[in-house]
């Protein structure tokens, strides 16, 4: 494999992290923004939100990728490439983050929340002073569990035409006819950017534990 | 006179949780700096009688007043009333402090975080003054030295103190005690109940639902006997428990050798 080879996996190693971190830009907060509607039990949007759910959770990724960049331009929403990528791996990972902060919402010990509500607090400051601070640090584990299969879901926006590791990994392998160097090389990358991700959630996870002598409540 | 009116005023509180009755017609007047102990057998609605006082649950009918001023709801001017909006009824509920049977402190705040945290994102206090009170507060349950500790380091009893001292910050003009020491070991009850009983001595309101007989007695101003839903007895303590009017009450009170 030549040097230039190597640049292009580089380069797609660029890409897959630069629309990793685009969709949970976007997919986390939605997620969390999804969770409250549901939390707060909203009606009518809740169930939207309840749909959404259950349809992204049943639609393949490449299924809803082929959707974003082919039907949508019917309905007047044309983009190109990569914002179609962003959006697809956005809408596609924010029901399943959606899931976990509602989980976390769901599970928060009800005393707790009593005893903001005992003391003249609105739901929105017990949110923001009693909830939020803990629900992050319970949602953490999930939460970087479904960016890691974020991170892999990537070559799935390929199919439309964005030049991601694997795309280029089997473009190198074509012109060389020697697929086996690139592809070990991509495994490698991937291997090294998982690795990335689950060692800042140890370290995330040691400083709670030192400030607060507990990993989660 | 205003004045006259008793710090908790409940009249015929009912509460039904679908379509079952766990309080019917539960009437207790509750005087300014005096206790009232709640006691009678589990189940019988003296927590959900304790919760409906700040509205953590709503009376299905009924009224409860807080020195005259009507929990929960507005009167209308036209008449009749009107359900609370949430921050009507956050406002209110800063008039009454609550303790728990767990406690239920904040586990990411330290014990000074925990007192101080709705002084000043509720009432808006400055933090300095809050500080200030919330260390008198808790050198007074002897726990100055546990400030900057977090909750998870403390005994039972412990914790139970901050989470009075949590409550006192408030300045509240009820204090609700929902079984403080059921939850804990046997050892810590007596500094638990050493606070509440300095508390009832310098004319603090409150009202306890609590199976401690030997405090009732001891401290209670006025017993309200709890069974099935209604208070089937109220009235001065000696009385009660040296003569009881009741079957119910009697029967009750053998069991803890009364």
């Amino acid at each position: 494999m030549t040097w230039a080879a190597f640049e292009t996996l580089l380069t797609g190693a660029g890409t897959t992290v630069a629309l990793s971190l685009a969709g949970l830009a976007i997919g986390v907060p939605l997620g969390l923004a999804l969770a409250l509607i549901r939390w707060a039990r909203i009606p009518v949007a809740d169930q939207l939100v309840a749909t959404y759910v259950s349809l992204v959770r049943a639609t393949p990724l490449l299924t809803f990728v082929l959707f974003v960049f082919f039907v949508l331009p019917t309905m007047g929403l044309e983009l190109d490439p990569v914002p179609a990528a962003i959006v697809t791996l956005a809408l596609n990972t924010a029901p399943f983050n959606c899931e976990i902060w509602r989980a976390g919402l769901t599970n928060f010990p009800r005393d707790q929340l009593e005893a903001a509500e005992a003391c003249g607090m609105t739901r929105t400051l017990a949110f923001r002073r009693i909830v939020a601070p803990q629900l992050w640090r319970v949602c953490l584990g999930p939460l970087v569990s479904e960016m890691t299969i974020l991170l892999k879901a990537t070559p799935a926006v390929a199919v439309i035409g964005v030049v991601e590791i694997t795309r280029a990994a089997s473009r190198i392998g074509a012109a060389t006819y020697d697929p086996l160097p690139p592809f070990l090389a991509a495994t490698v990358i991937y291997t090294l950017l998982i690795a990335v991700i689950v060692q800042a959630q140890r370290v995330i996870e040691a400083l709670i534990a030192r400030r607060y002598g507990y990993a989660a409540p | 006179m205003a004045d006259a009116a008793p710090a908790v005023s409940a009249r015929l509180v009912c509460k039904q949780f679908d379509g079952i009755e766990v309080l019917r017609d539960v009437s207790l007047d509750v005087a300014k700096g005096s206790t009232a102990c709640i006691v009678g057998p589990s189940g019988s609605g003296k927590s959900t009688f304790l919760r409906c006082v700040n509205w953590l649950e709503q009376p299905t009918t009924g009224q409860i007043l807080l020195n005259g001023a009507p929990m929960g709801v507005v009167p209308s001017p036209k008449g009749g009333t009107r359900p609370m909006t949430a921050k009507e009824l956050a406002l209110a509920r800063t008039r009454v402090s609550m303790v728990f049977q767990h406690f239920a402190l904040w586990p990411h705040l330290t014990v000074l975080g925990n007192v101080i945290e709705a002084p000043v994102h509720v009432l808006g206090r400055p933090r300095d003054e809050a500080v200030e009170d919330a260390r008198r507060l808790l050198a007074r349950v002897g726990l100055e030295a546990k400030a900057d500790a977090f909750p998870h380091t403390l005994s039972g009893g412990q914790k139970q103190r901050v989470a009075i001292s949590r409550a006192l910050a408030m300045k509240p003009e009820v204090l609700l005690f929902d079984e403080p020491t059921s939850a804990l070991d046997p050892e810590m009850v007596g500094e638990v109940l050493e606070v509440m009983r300095d508390l009832a001595k310098e004319g603090m309101t409150m009202m306890v639902v609590t199976h401690e007989m030997a405090f009732a007695r001891d401290v209670a101003d006025t017993i309200a006997f709890f069974d099935a839903g209604r208070v089937i007895e109220t009235g001065d303590p000696k009385a009660f428990f040296t003569a009881p009017q009741t079957d119910r009450a009697r029967r009750f009170l053998t069991r803890y050798g009364i």
